[in-house]
Parts: structure tokens; sequence; C-alpha cells
């Protein structure tokens, strides 16, 4: 299959091909990046999820990431994880908010200092 | 409620009268159906104070034409409103219309208009921009320009001032000779009971129907003489200030049957308007703008214009004319069979040059009519809320103002250089604004080149603490927010530095400016001369309250593969430089707007700044780094047709809305471009809760990088529809749906391809233009393909000793690791220019 990397802005075409006894042949891509986001691709898909959450007392939100990927069928849960979360300030760029969001392992931590 | 008379329409006609109308011992009211002064053809006109020449003799709109000229230099001075003679060109392209011009010289004559007849070379002389195929012209030195809004706004202003009652949302639905319920007793000849819509009720002695448009219906209501008006839509493009100068005159070109053609003019805010089309539509409301008006424009445009930049178009409108009917003149004065009841009825142009002496010539009647003295002139209010406009004062005057009141040092619309001051002005007006538009049109903030792309969350911000009401609020719709008591408006810090000589000034603390100070900081460090210590003076000037340009609104990821190996978020990328430039012990001056970079002819440059707390500052420097960074493009650059609703924004205005402002600005969205930031907020819209319906490319290809194509459309299955593009956006108030047709390898779309998706929300990410005002004044060359200064690549210096840039004031970059990498060598430039200059 066809498929575009999306690890930098060069945004490399890919032939994927995933074989029966379970190996994943790649080319097109121009750095290993490629092949690795391809193998997880094909595999288990992961996103960054950057999003906002609720500041007590204020109307401007804070920024906040997942410190890694995570499983992309979980992006839901870790929105609605964020959508139920106000902080308290103050905050810096690298606290976490919510450790292991949505049972995901991953931690989602601040993203600006506020 | 009981009055003396009754005005039905805040437009230019109606506050005219009720202005005239306060010169008597007479209450009055004015009745507005919209949520402001100047809503129908008043805010929508060419703008234009026409000589006279035109009109057929006789006629009412000769009369009110000619003696209303006559008054605009006086009506003008009493109100405060910018207004100039710039005289009027009618062109004649061949024989035929050379005979036009002489049957309008004699029009001329029989109205008592000088004009003459000048030969082509004469014409070109004039005006070198002419098209070469015009022949001779009629040039009317009495003509003008003025600006309508302004006008009306203080004519109500003025009104107000001396007692006039301003009611808005106020559509009358009914007009009677009832006798009044309630207790008082009406003791006037004639009565008249008015009723709006939602039940209010006045009774007037006299009705004076300013209608516009309507002016037929609320005729029709009381009068036995009925008439009809039909709405003639004119369809116009407005161009950068830039082109300011392509025109002294008002260049017209010969009239036909449905009007004075399309016409090319200066303004007096320095803008060029082009148009009208002449299109008599059904629906009195529908001024939406259309595909084919639009190509007319051009085309008629170009017959005067050949060299009509359609790249410098900042905004398409539509205006409504109410045209009469049966005889197609202005219906002025008391109806005949209705005593008590006044016209000013079908006041299509010349309107806006005859409102002024319409005024006059009704008040007098209504008055005669009342039987009632005129005022002692010491009791009449000069008053018109006038506040100082600060782009045009002189530095000394601005910097004792900004002193006095702070908020006048903070500019909130960078593109027309409007101040908080200003704005907060023109809502706490009399007859003070209320929503956006009535800003815009009371200040101009938000009508430069961006259109409100970048201070309409500042504005929303400012229109709710005044009024007390949500910011949302004003997103709603284009009508009014419910009224609401004044807030008391919240002050702000700042920091600040004083004046001195520097090394570097650096103009934007974005990506850019952090950067190239930092670079600059760091060349100079240690190897100062003597004479001046030894670190080097860096100062970094910012106009938002916080350093971080634009990356502090882009919260996802994606930033600093390449400058620092890891994938970081637009704050997160910013902090460190921020970081940086507090390490090296760099100032960063926030909430202060540079408005002019100066070179000097001995090397280094002035630059003057303004800010609230610091006032108007020059400093003096020897290098200066440009880092203004860009823009995106407006809706009216676009030029895409249809209604002009609340609803439509740039997207990143709806970055800043959804995450600065914590504000969702729809739920069911449409983006038009595929730019990145379009593609970025259509997976951040989504992940707010709203349904991206759709996002519309109208080349092959996006615009956008495919990663964006494939983390943000894709994994949300958000269709993108390539070589299609977005024919009509529908809705009066707010969005209610656009048009989307597929297109030929033109760019033209293809009839019967059009499908329809419903919508409350279209976001336009069509790409980023340079923001080089201060680069320009400053004199230094530019490159018309990238509107960006020309650079020589190794050291980024522009045309100008001692002036470089970086970053997207230079060209609009893909990646802000090359942004930063650019820049540096800015700084590091700028910093070796200022230890070798001599000064």
């Amino acid at each position: 299959m066809k498929m575009i990397c999306i690890n930098c802005p060069r945004g490399c075409e890919m032939d994927v091909e995933k074989r029966d006894n379970g190996d994943v042949s790649v080319s097109g891509n121009a750095c290993p990046r490629g092949e690795a986001y391809a193998k997880s691709e094909i595999v288990n898909p992961t996103r960054m999820v950057t999003g906002l959450v609720r500041v007590a007392g204020m109307r401007k939100p804070l920024p906040v990431k997942t410190r890694t990927a995570i499983p992309k069928g979980r992006i839901d849960a870790v929105l609605f994880a964020l959508h139920q979360t106000t902080v308290q300030l103050p905050v810096k760029i690298g606290d976490v908010i919510i450790p292991d969001v949505a049972e995901t392992g991953v931690d989602v931590v601040a993203t600006a200092n506020m | 409620m009981k009055t003396d008379v009754a005005v039905i329409g805040a437009g230019v006609v109606g506050c005219a009268v009720a202005r005239e109308l306060t010169r008597w011992n007479l209450n009055v009211v004015v009745l507005e159906a919209g949520s402001d002064v100047a809503e129908g053809a008043s805010k929508a006109n060419s703008a234009i104070v026409h000589a006279g020449f035109d009109a057929q003799p006789g006629t009412n709109k000769a009369k009110f034409n000619v003696l209303g000229n006559r008054m605009f230099e006086d009506v003008c001075r009493e109100l405060k409103v910018p207004f100039r003679r710039n005289g009027s060109l009618v062109l004649a392209f061949g024989e035929d219309d050379e005979k036009t011009l002489a049957e309008l010289k004699s029009r001329g004559e029989a109205n008592g208009v000088p004009t003459e007849i000048i030969t082509q070379e004469e014409l070109r002389r004039r005006e070198p921009n002419v098209s070469p195929e015009a022949t001779a012209a009629l040039w009317a030195p009495t003509g003008g320009i003025c600006c309508p809004y302004e006008l009306t706004f203080r004519y109500a202003e003025n009104a107000a001032a001396n007692g006039a009652e301003f009611f808005f949302d106020a559509k009358v639905v009914s007009i009677s000779r009832a006798v009044p319920r309630g207790d008082a007793p009406c003791d006037a000849p004639f009565p008249y009971c008015v009723v709006c819509e939602d039940g209010r009720e006045f009774i007037a002695r006299a009705v004076v129907n300013c209608a516009g448009c309507h002016s037929d219906e609320i005729n029709n209501l009381i009068a036995p003489v009925k008439y009809s008006i039909t709405a003639r839509r004119g369809e116009y493009l407005m161009l950068d200030r830039d082109e300011d100068g392509a025109f002294s005159s008002t260049m017209f070109q010969c009239p036909g049957k449905m009007g004075k053609g399309i016409l090319v003019s200066p303004t007096v805010d320095g803008t060029v308007i082009v148009g009208p089309t002449a299109e008599d539509v059904a629906d009195k409301e529908d001024k939406a703008t259309t595909y084919a008006g639009l190509e007319k424009v051009k085309a008629g445009a170009r017959r005067t214009w050949p060299g009509l930049p359609l790249g410098k178009v900042i905004a398409e409108f539509s205006g409504m004319r109410a045209h009469e009917t049966t005889q197609g003149d202005f219906v002025i004065g008391e109806a005949s069979g209705a005593p008590g009841f006044f016209n000013a009825l079908g006041v299509e142009s010349p309107g806006l040059t005859s409102a002024p002496a319409i005024g006059v010539s009704l008040a007098e009647e209504v008055a005669a009519f009342l039987k009632v003295s005129r005022k002692n002139p010491s009791l009449i209010s000069k008053d018109v809320s006038w506040w100082p406009k600060t782009r045009e004062m002189p530095p000394e005057e601005l910097a004792a103002l900004v002193e006095r009141d702070p908020s006048f040092g903070r500019v909130v619309c960078r593109c027309e250089e409007i101040t908080e001051g200003e704005i907060r002005a023109s809502i706490r007006a009399r007859v003070g604004a209320r929503t956006l538009d009535g800003i815009k049109r009371r200040t101009r903030s938000g009508m430069g080149r961006c259109q409100g792309g970048f201070c309409t969350p500042r504005l929303i911000e400012i229109l709710g603490s005044e009024l007390g009401l949500p910011p949302e609020a004003f997103l709603l719709s284009r009508k009014t927010a419910p009224l609401a008591l004044k807030a008391q408006a919240a002050g702000n810090g700042e920091q600040g530095t004083g004046n001195g000589f520097l090394d570097v000034l650096v103009v934007g603390a974005g990506p850019a400016g952090l950067a190239a100070a930092c670079a600059a900081k760091e060349t100079l460090r240690g190897t100062g001369n003597g004479e001046r210590g030894t670190d080097g003076n860096v100062l970094v000037i910012e106009r938002d309250d916080a350093p971080g340009g634009i990356l502090q609104q882009c919260i996802h990821n994606g930033f600093g593969l390449h400058r620092f190996k890891e994938e970081l978020t637009g704050p997160e990328y910013a902090q460190r430089f921020v970081d940086k430039a507090a390490s090296l012990g760099i100032p960063v001056v926030c909430g202060t707007m540079v408005l002019d970079v100066q070179p000097q002819p001995d090397g280094g440059a002035r630059v003057t700044a303004m800010s609230p707390r610091g006032g108007l500052k020059i400093y003096k420097t020897r290098s200066v780094v440009l880092a203004m960074g860009c823009r995106e493009r407006p809706r009216g650059a676009l030029m895409t047709p249809g209604t002009r609703p609340a609803g439509v924004y740039t997207a990143g205005t709806v970055q800043r809305l959804v995450n600065m402002d914590g504000i969702m600005p729809g739920r069911r969205v449409v983006i038009l471009g595929s730019g990145d930031i379009g593609l970025i907020m259509a997976r951040r819209l989504t992940f707010s809760g709203a349904k991206v319906l759709a996002c519309v490319e109208i080349m092959k290809k996006s615009s956008g990088l495919m990663r964006n194509v494939v983390q943000c459309l894709n994994d949300y299955d958000i269709p993108l529809l390539l070589s299609h593009t977005v024919t009509d956006v529908e809705g009066r108030e707010h969005v209610t749906g656009v048009k989307v047709a597929k297109v030929d390898d033109n760019l033209k779309p293809i009839p019967g391809t059009e499908m329809h998706f419903d919508c409350d929300t279209l976001v336009l990410s069509c790409g980023l233009i340079p923001e080089n005002e201060l680069t320009k004044k400053a004199g230094v060359e530019m490159v018309p393909k990238t509107r960006g200064p020309k650079v020589d690549p190794k050291t980024m210096a522009t045309s100008v000793p001692g002036i470089f840039a970086g970053g997207n004031v230079v060209r609009v970059y893909d990646l802000v690791d090359w942004v930063s990498r650019d820049s540096e060598i800015a700084g590091r430039s700028a910093a070796k220019y200022a230890k070798e200059v001599r000064l």
C-alpha cells in the first residue's frame, strides 16, 4: 500500500508491503524514521496529541501534549480526559498535567508557561 | 412614548434630517430597523459628492444635488468629517461619448454647475494612469469625496447632542392616526401612532420617512399616493492604500440608463474604490456579491484604468440604491393626503451629496407645519463626540495624548493603526458602536488590508468589557449584542526602557526577531568597543503583550525537528528562544508598536515606537533587523462572491480564538484553501467538537504539507476537495451555508458542478503575505514576487545600509527552523554592521 510519512515536512511517499509471515517491507523512504513509521503504522498506528485544558478562573486555556505518541485508536479517550481537566496556575513547560492519560502509559504535559 | 417628530431610518438622510430638526424647538426620535446608523445604502456606496451636471434640470435630484454640493464644506467642517473637493472627470471613449460630454456640459450649465471639456493630452497630463483610449473628458471642479458612514455617524452624534433620541432594532410595521392609548391626550392636530415590530409605540405629531430602500413600504402604510421602490444593487471592489494617488480625481465613464457607470475614485481614507454595477434585485436585503458582478466591475474599471492591480484588492462588497420606479426622481416633502407625513423617498445617487440639503429643507417644512420656532443658536450644541485620530496626529501631540490616556498608545488594528482609545471612544459615543461593524465604520479598525484578521479577537474583548457582555456575543451575528451597562475598562501593565543609542534594534519578538536578537548579542558580546561598554546594546520591540509571535497560538507539534532534533509544539519552540534572549540579557519591550523606521543620512536609523505606558519614543540605533512576520490573505483578496455575514474567519483568527482566547467560533465548518494553518485548524476544530465538512482547494494539489493532509484530514475522514472553490457564501446575519463548485484548468467554476454545504463557519486558509509597511516606509527596495524586501542571502542585508530583515517578513517560510537560521544571519550581520559604522 501507499503511505505518506508524517515524521517530517518532506512527507516521503512510501510503498509498504505486509507479507504473510508478518514481515513488513518498506521502500521510498529517505531515512530510517520512515521505515519505523511505516511498520508502526501497519501494526499499531500512533499519534502525538496536542490540545487544550481549562485553567481555573481564566478563559485562556493551557496548551498541552502527550509526551510521546499514543495509539491512534485512543485519541478520543485522550481528548475526553483533556476535556475533563481543569488546572491551577502556575504551570511550567513540561509539568505533568495528567499522568498516564486514558491508561496509555503516556503523560500529558504542559507546553507553555502560564 | 410621545414626541414631536419621528424620523424613520438612520441613514445619512435620516440622520441629516434629525440633526436639522434639532435646530428647531422640537423633540425628535429616530427609529432604525437595523442595529446601527448607516446600515443601508449609506454604508456601501461610491462615497462621491457629485458636482451635479448629470441630473436632469428641474428634477429634485438636480436641485438637491447642487444645493447639497455647495453645503459640503460647511457641513463637514461643523461635523469634523473629512471631505476633499478632488474634482471629477467623465471620460469619453470616441466620438459618440464626446457628444454625450457636450450634453452633460449643457445640462451642467442648466443646473448651474461649472464644467469644462479637456483634451486627451490635458487628461493624460492630469491623470497619467488613465487609459490611452480615452479621447477627451469633462472636468467638473466641484466634485468631491467624503466618507459616507462617518458623515452619517457624526450627523447622528450632533443630533443626539441636541436631544434627538435613537432607537435601534426598531422596525416600523404600522403607522396610523388612531387616538393614542395611555393617559396623556395628544394635543397635535394630526398625531401619528408609529408602532414597531417589537411593540414599541411612538406618538408623533409629524413623521419623516427616510427609510431608503423600504421608504415605499413606509409611505404605503399611511399615505394615499402609493410608491414603489426597486432595490438596485451595486457591487464594488476596494483597493489597498498602496494604490493611493493612482488617480487624483474621481473618474467616471459616460452615464447609461442604469446609472453613472463604473467609476474609479480615490477615497478620503487613502484607498481606491472601483464600481458599481447596477442590477435590479427582487430582495431588498440581498447584498451578496456575485461572480458575474465582480467580473463586470473589473472589466469596466480596466476600461478607465488598464493597469488595475487586482492583487491589491482588499475587499469586495455590494450596496443597495433605492430607485423610485415611476419617475426615477427623489420624492421629497409632505405626502399629499397625509398632512404631517413627510417623505424622503427614492433617494438613490446623488443621495449622499443631497443629504445636507434634504435635511435642511425637510426640517424647515416640518417646523412650518408644526409652527415652531428656531432654537436660540447659543443653545445648540456643536458636539459630535469627536475623538483624536492617532494616525493623523503630529508626534508631539500624540505623545502628550498617550501620557494623558495610555489607551491611545495601544494599537489594536495594525493595518489602519487604530488605537484602543479610539475604539473605546467609538463605543462610548452617544450613538456608540454596539457591533464589530459599528466599530469598523466609526474608526476604520478592521477596514485595512487584513480585514480584521488580527484585530477581531481584540475588538470583541474591548466590546465585551465596555458593554459588559461575553466576547462571543459579538461573533454571533452582524446585529447588536443586547445593550448592556458599560463595564469599567481594565488597566494593563507593561514594561519599558528609556531612550538610548542602540547597536541593534529588532522589530518583532517572534521566532525571527528573537533568533536575530540572540545572534546579534552573541556577536557583539565581549567585542564591543570601549567607549560604549562591552556587551552591545540589543533591544527587541514587540507589539503583542508577550514575546513568541504567532507560535504562541500554534499549539500543535512539529516544530524544531531540524534545529533541536526533537518535535516541539509552537509555544515550546518559542519559549526556547524567549529563555535564550532572557539569559543573554536582551530586553524585550512588549505592547509597543513600531510606527516608523527612518534611515539616517550618516548611517543608522531612528525608530519611532508607541506604547500605552511609555508613550511615543524615538530610538536611535546603529542597525535594525526587521522581523514583523506575515499576515493572512483576507477574504477580500480572494474575491469570493456572496453575502458578508458573521462567521467568515481566516484560519489564523480561528486559531487565536480557539487556542488563546478559549472561544469556539462555530460547529459546522468548511475550510477554503489547504494551507497548513487551515489543515491544522481542521484537526483542532474536530478535537474541540466541531464537524469539519470539507476542505476546499482551488489548485490540483494541497498547498500545505503532505504530512498535515495525512494527520489532520485523512485521520479524521475530512474530505479534501481539490480543484474546487467556494462560489457563494450564504446567510445574512451569520453564515448559513456555502456553495462549492469544481473549477476548470483556468480556475473558473464549471457550471453544473455546484454542491451545497450547510455550515455556520467558513475558514479561509489561502496563503500568507509578508507584512512590510515599515519596510516600504523606510525606503527599502522590494521584490514584487515575494512581497518582501530584496535581501542579500549571505547577510540578509536590505538595499538600505544598516537595515536587515529576517523570517516571514522576507518571504513566507514553510518551517520555523529555517526562519530561525536565516534570522540569525540577519542578527549577526546587523551586529557586524553596528561595530563598523562610525556615528
